[in-house]
């Protein structure tokens, strides 16, 4: 089946979290993404757990592995004369190159964008900095939680009366990074394609993190009102929440949009039929004693059983699925092939996200698994840098492919 | 409260990334931020809203003392740059006009239940047919097909069944959903990411696509590293928030609030040093004991007892500080401390300012709107807010005569209730 990035080069600098996504979401359907790496200094990735049968390695993190599907790894030393020229070579035929470093240090390495269109005149630059390549904070230290923290995103998850929940992980790495990165480099891509014009895209991943909480900021900017975290509780509707079901910590989700929906379910977990709860202002009025009567109405249900039996009636519910759910239980993810099982060089047979789309004839599930560190590095020197054998030992020997 | 710094972008002399694209946005929740994203890089999105008006305009907050349906900070925030048609889709005549302007588009974004479109004559096999290039992207809670596609389902619904609100929220409560509606926000992410990818190739193909977008399957994306986890482990990974995630780790008190601080457990442990050392050089009450062997060890930090002990040191120091003095310490050393903010904590920061983050425009009833701009900043194409969201059909009358419907049909088809 075809894939619709095929052809676009990447020299891919990215590495941990937001980067080397937004990268593999290119390599999935179907840039050929060069990660450059060194031995020197590892993607922290490929030295975080969980490791396969808990042994760690470079070549056997399934954190790394998730993340760097279907590109191809180079390691080349870029502090080395003779690698930093192979880099050169490499960028002179590449549509797009990205990183996601801190403000300069791109530049430190001889590869600023005013360099690279040195190189390639119409290259896009891609960098992914916390604060952005200027301005007061640039040099700020980040990671998705802190992304989180200053954002707004993790004091505006939990309760009120606790201290800020947050989604619990590194939530702006995985979705609202990566997914505006990759929509901008497609944008410039065609703009490259069409006028011949490349360009050096700047993020700060803080804003891309902040546009999903657009009207909660506009509420401060527009009435004044500083949104605080309200729980599962929702301003529309009423039941919405998280119900305790049978079993150890399982739960089921309910939120209910209309009136008639709310009969449906007050019929089928035989709730009282109080007036007040009748209409939907009534009911958001009452949210505690209405989550006290679902809550206790739940409890003796299993989760996957009253999800069905809800649905069956129209009302939006769904079990609170654990990693082990959502890949050995979930009919749905199931039939739509969301999980890809490719066998990794070193971790044998291992899971792989497909990405979450499909296309009626395109290609979206990822096409190889992680590369070893320096897996390609040869092969790339010979198809694409001309090089025979016995260059290739030479440069090595110098310390140039490290 | 101080309003933003705000450069208006030389609009005219722009060049746009996406000019010349034609999106029609159906104006479903799940679809409206992917055309958002199309409209704000140059494609001429059109909000081909149903007579009522697009279900965003009833969502909270609204603007303060407003309540009409133009004045939801949702729906002025997520249709900035697109010009409105309202249109009756379930009438013979809205499905000619939506027709029409299928031969003029090059993307259409709907959310409607599968099968809805088709039942209506407007399935993508039907409009495949009068337009060969479309890239026709659903996007629906679970997908087109499957045991759950008919199924009902918010973003709560998805963010369960997608195993994310499993990973939220205190050990001793029930788990917190994210801020923000997030499972619509990645639903509609991975749909623009999918639809720009689809119109790249067909550009040069002229062949289309029917992309199927799942709300659910979008949030597992979010899982981080806990499918890895039971895959390769067979360990289940839980939501940590009340307790640290690792010894270091997690979210404290400080003088004015909270902070976060990341000192244990990342990339190898490579922050532990320099915070044990930060502790020790501060004084602090025990921190020496930091330095010792087992605290490089990820099983140790993981452990209750070096939780309770770094929480004995940590706490009453971070208590003695604010916020900003925490971060600025923070910055000093290169740890990754950072103060947890509220939506007033970053109104008036110099780094948006710096990069002219916050934007605005004329809202109803004279309010000025400001809302985040720029999510990336492109150095030839950049990112341009041109004009605010639209009234309910302020442009069908534009729309319908460049498809050349002349005056007296478009009086006709506004009295039969086909457009407004």
């Amino acid at each position: 089946m075809k894939q619709l990035l095929n052809g676009i080069k990447v020299i891919d600098f990215s590495w941990i979290g937001a980067g080397s996504y937004t990268t593999k979401l290119l390599a999935d359907l179907g840039a050929d993404v060069i990660k450059i790496e060194t031995a020197n200094r590892m993607d922290t990735l490929r030295v975080t757990r969980p490791f396969k049968d808990k042994v760690s390695g470079v070549n056997r993190s399934g954190y790394f592995a998730d993340r760097n599907s279907s590109k191809r790894s180079m390691t080349v030393n870029v502090k080395h004369p003779d690698g930093l020229r192979l880099v050169q070579q490499l960028i002179s035929q590449a549509h797009l190159v990205t990183n996601n470093f801190t403000p300069g240090v791109m530049e430190k390495l001889g590869l600023g964008y005013e360099a690279l269109k040195a190189i390639k005149p119409d290259v896009i630059s891609v960098s992914m900095s916390m604060q952005g390549a200027s301005g007061p904070d640039r040099d700020d230290l980040g990671y998705g939680l802190t992304i989180g923290a200053v954002t707004g995103i993790q004091h505006l998850t939990g309760l009120p009366d606790r201290e800020p929940a947050g989604t619990g992980t590194n939530f702006p790495d995985h979705i609202p990074n990566p997914t505006h990165a990759a929509f901008a480099i497609i944008a410039a891509l065609r703009h490259q394609r069409r006028t011949g014009q490349g360009q050096a895209i700047d993020i700060a991943q803080t804003e891309p993190t902040m546009a999903m909480i657009g009207p909660s900021i506009m509420n401060y900017f527009v009435n004044g009102v500083v949104d605080n975290r309200r729980g599962n509780t929702n301003p529309h509707m009423a039941p919405h929440g998280v119900y305790p079901c049978r079993g150890d910590d399982r739960w089921i989700t309910i939120a209910v949009q209309t009136d008639a929906q709310w009969q449906s379910l007050r019929a089928t977990l035989d709730l009282p039929d109080r007036e007040s709860w009748r209409t939907m202002a009534g009911r958001l009025e009452d949210v505690a004693g209405l989550d006290a009567a679902v809550a206790a109405a739940t409890a003796s249900h299993d989760s996957t059983q009253l999800m069905h039996v809800l649905q069956e009636v129209g009302v939006a519910a769904g079990a609170v699925h654990d990693a082990r759910d959502i890949v050995a239980h979930d009919p749905q993810l199931a039939a739509r092939g969301h999980w890809v099982q490719l066998d990794h060089p070193e971790m044998g047979p291992s899971m792989y996200n497909s990405a979450p789309f499909r296309f009626s004839d395109a290609q979206s599930a990822p096409s190889s698994p992680a590369p070893l560190l320096g897996q390609h590095t040869r092969a790339i020197c010979k198809e694409l840098l001309g090089l025979s054998d016995l260059d290739i030992d030479r440069l090595a020997e110098q310390g140039a492919l490290t | 409260m101080q309003s933003p710094a705000y450069t208006e972008p030389s609009a005219a002399q722009q060049q746009r990334a996406l000019e010349g694209i034609v999106v029609l946005d159906l104006a479903g929740q799940l679809g409206n931020y992917c055309g958002k994203l199309f409209a704000d890089m140059g494609a001429d999105v059109i909000l081909v809203e149903p007579l009522t008006g697009a279900p965003t305009r009833l969502l909270q907050p609204h603007v303060q003392g407003c309540d009409g349906i133009e004045s939801s900070l949702v729906y002025q925030y997520q249709n900035v740059n697109k010009r409105s048609i309202a249109l009756d889709l379930d009438s013979a005549r809205g499905q000619e006009l939506l027709k029409l302007l299928v031969r003029q588009a090059d993307v259409l974004i709907e959310s409607e239940r599968p099968g809805v479109m088709s039942d209506r004559g407007l399935g993508y096999g039907q409009l495949r047919d009068i337009r060969p290039s479309l890239v026709m992207t659903s996007i629906t809670p679970f997908g087109q097909q499957g045991p759950y596609a008919q199924w009902q389902g918010t973003d709560l619904t998805a963010m369960g069944l997608g195993g994310m609100l499993y990973l939220g929220g205190y050990t001793d409560t029930a788990p917190m959903v994210a801020c923000g509606e997030q499972a619509i926000g990645a639903a509609n992410l991975f749909a623009a990411v999918a639809t720009i990818a689809a119109v790249f190739e067909a550009e040069l193909s002229r062949a289309g696509q029917h992309v199927d977008v799942a709300m659910q399957e979008c949030v597992v994306m979010g899982m981080e590293n806990a499918v890895q986890f039971y895959d390769l482990e067979g360990t289940i990974r839980k939501r940590t928030a009340g307790e640290q995630r690792l010894a270091g780790t997690g979210v404290f008190r400080c003088k004015d609030g909270y902070v976060y601080l990341m000192a244990g457990g990342i990339g190898g442990n490579r922050f532990w040093k320099v915070t044990s050392q930060w502790l020790v050089d501060e004084k602090v009450d025990g921190a020496t004991t930091l330095q010792e062997p087992q605290w490089n060890d990820q099983d140790y930090l993981a452990s209750k007892e070096a939780k309770d002990i770094f929480n004995t040191i940590f706490q009453p120091f971070a208590l003695s500080l604010t916020k900003a003095e925490l971060q600025e310490k923070g910055r000093t050393r290169r740890i990754p401390i950072a103060p947890i903010c509220d939506t007033s904590d970053f109104a008036d920061s110099a780094q948006r300012k710096h990069r002219g983050y916050f934007v605005s425009v004329d809202g109803p009833q004279g309010a000025q709107i400001t809302m985040p701009g720029a999510p990336y900043q492109l150095s030839e194409t950049p990112w341009s807010l041109r004009q605010p969201a639209p009234r309910l059909g302020q442009h069908t009358d534009e729309i319908l005569s460049a498809l050349g419907i002349a005056r007296d049909e478009l009086r006709n088809l506004k009295e039969q209730g086909v457009v407004r």
